[in-house]
């Protein structure tokens, strides 16, 4: 069945036609034009980010062969985002976050700020599977406690090294190394003592390989994930969830074929509500930039921290070689444009942190 | 004065690599189980700041193998340093267990010893060994690196101060300086290994004889490239370049001011650096014919549990079909 839904879904993505003019600012869709423009402005702003061929057989041919998706590698996650379940004792800990703006006009509020970890060894936080929705009820509740029990399997799915009997080597090395530094309990932890306990007495400290492709159909980026837990084991599906803020990890996040490669899995944020969400925060974000950039014409005098936020949202990447200098100077002569396409990938980076709270994804907080 | 301890490397293999890796047991290699060249790299160490306690979290001292491992010609990924290494696949979970491991280790030792004497390459000093066995119907994969380094004897001890912040460890003006431009020229020229002297210079390890012919002893530092991000553990690498430091040039290199170069981009206030300088020290050995033989080297990689294992990835939740049918909604 899955099958052939992802066949049909390979053939509409074929059969749809590439997207020419830019709706972004309407539709919060992009061209694949676009897409590499904002890629440049984010692999040129921030070092992480790479563009990638992928398989040559899987080649795009919309988007240039040496810029096929985005990509970044180790992006680290501290803990699951099931310890993040909201209660609403602190339903009150607001904070507002004011970002790239000193005015205050965009500031957005972070609830429960203060909030701790609820998550502990006896809660560990684990997405059961999902019960089939036909079939009779109570072979669904079976399901779901069989799910359950299988859940609290999952820990033991981690690589079984019993598997392999008789396979330590003691005469390989002679004596302990004194030169070696000594594993510690949680890998890199530079004081465990400090650190929250997330599960047991360890801070998982997973990493994950995040992509960005272009999706056709939906004419927006998708967003890609691959993690390793701490010991750099690929993760399992159910262990991805974990990570996935409860609103989308039963809805919206499947494992899926990444598309640039012949065999490779990922888990993926389906795409279909990417244009409406992205709109919105453009919209929200175009306004506050609009506003400031006639602040600016009005009293050219500004003070220069605030023109160094404005060339911001205004400047075209210096380093995808184009006029920038020239346009930004037209721009302020003509018209005011508001929000410039290349900061797309940076809004939506902002936009999936939300749905991946704990990834680190959003490398983009400190400008 | 304590030992200096290296944080050792630690095997990162990206799903993709055992596709490929699949595909090409399949389709090539078959039922060949000879030793192949195979390429992993590395990139500086990095840390996090953990939002919630403030807290500086390290991340691993990682090396990767991905798909493009296989390939001689793969460009490795910017920011990322090569390191060459011999790959095996066996056939059956029983050729595996009974590999002669300690033979292939001692085969590339030999061959790193090798090339720092004859050669006297820097290029070798990061090699690593592979082995594999692919249970492809399970989708389970079998593997167990080593990361081979000569064990220095004496030990290598460090003074006092430890390993302090490069920018701690010069004047406010010169510090920023130094980093700026060190930086600058890495990026212009990458080198994993490298030499540092005043005026800010910086040559590769091979050109050590004359690039520091004049140069006081004072002034002359050795810096790395350092996967690790720990405050008080360098990097893996530095271990094979000191050993490399001491065959060729044993008469001056009783201590050496090291730099552990951390710092991937140039931050945006000076205490923001992240690279590390320390001066390290070692005793000439007991006895002469000690000083030219090849040492003995450790590095086969442990378990997380600490045990001299192999490892297991189980990607069935991953590659399945049937398994991957049940996930999908």
């Amino acid at each position: 069945m899955h099958a052939i839904q992802q066949q049909y879904w390979s053939v509409r993505e074929y059969l749809s036609p590439v997207l020419k003019e830019s709706k972004f600012k309407e539709h919060g869709r992009i061209t694949p034009e676009e897409f590499v423009a904002a890629g440049d402005f984010l692999t040129y702003k921030f070092g992480v980010w790479t563009w990638e061929k992928g398989d040559p057989s899987k080649l795009k041919d919309y988007l240039p062969a040496d810029k096929q998706y985005l990509l970044t590698r180790g992006v680290p996650c501290l803990r699951r985002a099931t310890s993040l379940a909201y209660t609403d004792a602190d339903e009150d800990a607001e904070r507002l976050l004011s970002f790239g703006d000193s005015t205050g006009a965009d500031e957005w509020v972070e609830t429960h700020a203060g909030r701790k970890s609820n998550m502990d060894a006896a809660n560990p936080g684990q997405i059961d599977d999902i019960p089939d929705l036909d079939g009779p009820a109570d072979d669904a509740l079976a399901q779901g406690v069989g799910a359950l029990a299988l859940g609290a399997d999952a820990a033991a799915e981690t690589p079984d090294l019993d598997d392999i009997p008789d396979m330590e080597e003691d005469g390989l090395e002679e004596g302990e190394d004194e030169a070696t530094a000594a594993p510690k309990a949680t890998p890199g932890v530079i004081d465990a003592s400090q650190v929250e306990v997330a599960n047991g007495n360890l801070l998982q400290v997973r990493t994950y390989d995040v992509m960005i492709t272009y999706d056709k159909y939906y004419q927006t980026p998708r967003i890609w994930l691959i993690g390793y837990d701490e010991n750099r084991t690929p993760l399992t599906p159910p262990q991805i969830f974990q990570d996935i803020s409860a609103d989308h990890a039963l809805k919206t996040v499947t494992i899926e074929a990444f598309p640039h490669s012949a065999s490779l899995q990922a888990a993926s944020v389906h795409p279909c509500k990417h244009a409406s969400v992205m709109k919105k925060v453009i919209e929200r974000m175009n306004t506050s930039v609009v506003e400031e950039q006639l602040a600016q014409r009005k009293s050219p005098s500004a003070s220069a921290s605030s023109k160094d936020k404005k060339k911001w949202f205004g400047r075209k990447v210096s380093g995808a070689g184009k006029d920038d200098k020239g346009k930004e100077d037209k721009g302020e002569e003509e018209e005011v444009e508001g929000m410039r396409v290349d900061f797309y990938l940076v809004v939506f980076l902002k936009f999936i942190a939300s749905i991946v709270p704990t990834i680190e994804v959003d490398s983009t907080a400190s400008f | 004065m304590p030992i200096v301890q290296f944080a050792p490397f630690a095997s990162l293999v990206q799903p993709a690599f055992w596709h490929e890796l699949t595909s090409l047991k399949i389709d090539v290699l078959r039922l060949s189980d000879e030793a192949l060249p195979i390429t992993g790299y590395y990139t500086l160490g990095r840390s996090i700041t953990d939002r919630e306690t403030g807290s500086e979290i390290v991340l691993g001292c990682n090396l990767s193998v991905g798909p493009e491992s296989f390939h001689k010609s793969s460009q490795p990924p910017s920011g990322a340093f090569p390191a060459k290494g011999h790959f095996k696949n066996f056939n059956t979970i029983e050729d595996f267990k009974a590999a002669d491991k300690t033979a292939l280790f001692n085969q590339e030792t030999e061959r790193m010893w090798e090339s720092i004497v004859t050669t006297r390459d820097t290029s070798s000093l990061n090699s690593f060994i592979l082995i594999t066995y692919a249970d492809l119907k399970k989708y389970k994969y079998y593997y167990w690196f080593a990361f081979p380094s000569f064990v220095a004897k004496p030990a290598w001890e460090i003074d006092e101060l430890g390993w302090k912040l490069a920018n701690e460890d010069l004047s406010h003006d010169s510090a920023c300086f130094l980093l700026t431009s060190i930086h600058a020229q890495l990026r212009a020229t990458p080198l994993p290994f490298f030499l540092v002297r005043a005026g800010v210079e910086i040559a590769p390890i091979e050109s050590y004889a004359s690039f520091f012919a004049n140069v006081p002893p004072a002034e002359q530092t050795i810096g790395f490239v350092d996967p690790s991000a720990s405050p008080t553990n360098p990097g893996w690498p530095l271990r094979n370049l000191l050993a490399y430091m001491r065959a060729i040039y044993p008469a001056t290199t009783g201590e050496l001011r090291i730099l552990c170069w951390r710092d991937a981009d140039v931050p945006a206030a000076l205490a923001g650096w992240k690279s590390r300088v320390g001066i390290v020290h070692t005793a000439p050995p007991a006895d002469a014919a000690a000083a030219v033989a090849r040492p003995s080297a450790v590095g086969w990689e442990k378990t997380p549990q600490g045990k001299l294992a192999p490892r297991v990835a189980d990607l069935a939740p991953m590659m399945d079909p049937v398994r991957l049918a049940n996930q999908a909604v």
